[in-house]
């Protein structure tokens, strides 16, 4: 298994190997690629659903997760006992939301996925921002992941932390 | 999600607003066929009508054929058999083929975005555009291309009243090929793709297929409308997943991306449905015979 991708809108044109290969970069920075993850695009309509549904946020957002391991101790690797088991969870990525987002801040749309979906994969590993210490500790763990990123593909990526502060 | 709603009115049945105007079924629903005074007209077979006709070469008519009852009630000349049941059967195509024009959106196709040439045969389409060198045709059959999973719809339907009963559409969703063929080659590249089924999840109702996925890819013969079972075909059930992102990335680059799955499926339909009442115009002439 793997990464499991799946792009189900049609208002973004994605380069699919590219955000293929990104995702792996990350997770090998992570040391999760014996981990299966999935990774759903989506449109606003779709996931502003889906945060309805889930968070009673009726708003388009940029990226929902959906841990396979619900009570992880940020920073502590979740053990499987079985195959089916080596899986992290669905990152929900609203591509047409943060497409928008790339527009008004003149950024890279791939670069930009790359980010959110460290984040999402952050939340998935369990770290939180709900409070100070929280948000605190996970940016750290996101500075730590896209520098390693930048390190190995000469890139520039940043947390998105202004966006962070308002999105689980 | 678009794919959400495509398949949700894909598993759909065609039913008009109006109750006798059916689905796809055979007549069995019609009110007069079902009526008590035709259930003892039998209907015929070709064979029993030809001993009673006129023209039988043996003169010999036995009584109970030349009953009244079992004689056809119209008659235009043509020789051919004319029963109450194909009357009936005629009358029901009539008011069919108006519900379906009614419902009939538009008598023009829909455009592809894209700069696509659209060549019709029948029920097969075809449609074309070079890019750069390269020629891309895509081509589908809308034959058998409506999910089969109406029926199971239908029944739910059924259960509800017809106030809060939504009349879904059905979207003809039809398996295509698409061929890049490179200037001067022999061969070209040809993907044979299709809308997945629904991977419906029973938990939320959520699905996560692609909107239309590869299924297999082959070089092919220019030109050739055979498929050469002796070419190498990649299958992508066991693909590197990588690969596969790239070939759809390809595809992607030539115009066959999520918006055209999409416009493919609007324009599949369109043809469907034309082609539905085309038959159903076919049906009620060759029923009626004239």
């Amino acid at each position: 298994m793997g990464v499991i991708l799946r792009n189900l809108q049609k208002q973004v044109p994605l380069r699919r190997a590219r955000l293929r290969k990104d995702v792996e970069t990350l997770r090998h920075i992570l040391g999760i690629h014996k981990f299966d993850l999935g990774i759903v695009c989506v449109d606003n309509h779709r996931i502003q659903q889906i945060n309805n549904i889930y968070r009673k946020k009726n708003v388009p957002t940029d990226v929902l997760s959906f841990p396979f391991y619900e009570d992880l101790r940020p920073g502590k690797m979740p053990l499987p006992l079985h195959r089916d088991e080596q899986n992290l969870g669905d990152i929900f990525l609203g591509v047409e939301y943060v497409m928008k987002q790339c527009q008004e801040e003149s950024l890279d749309l791939h670069e930009t996925l790359t980010a959110v979906t460290a984040h999402g994969i952050c939340h998935l590993l369990g770290y939180r921002h709900e409070t100070e210490e929280e948000w605190t500790e996970m940016l750290q763990r996101e500075n730590y992941i896209l520098s390693e990123y930048n390190r190995l593909t000469g890139r520039s990526l940043e947390p998105l932390m202004k966006r962070c502060s308002q999105d689980r | 999600m678009l794919k959400s709603v495509v398949r949700a009115v894909g598993a759909a049945v065609r039913l008009s607003s109006v109750a006798t105007s059916t689905a796809r079924t055979l007549p069995l629903s019609c009110p007069t066929l079902c009526s008590p005074s035709l259930a003892t007209t039998r209907p015929f077979t070709r064979s029993l009508w030809m001993l009673n006709n006129n023209g039988a070469s043996s003169g010999y008519r036995p009584k109970l054929f030349s009953s009244k009852a079992l004689n056809p009630s119209i008659s235009c000349g043509c020789g051919s058999l004319h029963t109450e049941g194909d009357k009936a059967f005629g009358a029901f195509l009539s008011d069919e083929i108006k519900e379906e024009l009614k419902i009939q959106k538009n008598n023009n196709l829909p455009k592809m975005s894209g700069g696509w040439e659209l060549a019709l045969n029948g029920t097969e389409a075809k449609l074309s555009r070079n890019v750069a060198g390269e020629k891309i045709t895509v081509t589908f059959n809308v034959n058998n291309s409506i999910p089969p999973n109406f029926e199971e719809e239908a029944e739910q339907g059924q259960q509800k009243s017809e106030e809060e009963e939504v009349q879904p559409e059905i979207v003809s969703s039809p398996n295509f090929v698409v061929d890049v063929t490179k200037q001067g080659a022999k061969h070209s590249l040809v993907f044979d793709c299709h809308f997945p089924e629904d991977e419906v999840s029973h938990g939320e109702g959520e699905e996560e297929s692609d909107i239309f996925a590869i299924r297999e890819v082959s070089f092919q013969p220019e030109g050739d409308t055979d498929w050469k079972e002796n070419s190498y075909t990649l299958n992508t059930d066991a693909l590197d997943w990588a690969l596969y992102d790239h070939l759809m990335d390809f595809l992607a680059d030539r115009g066959v991306d999520n918006t055209f799955a999409d416009e493919l499926m609007a324009l599949s339909t369109a043809v469907e449905h034309k082609e539905y009442i085309k038959f159903l115009e076919n049906l009620h002439g060759f029923v009626k015979c004239n």
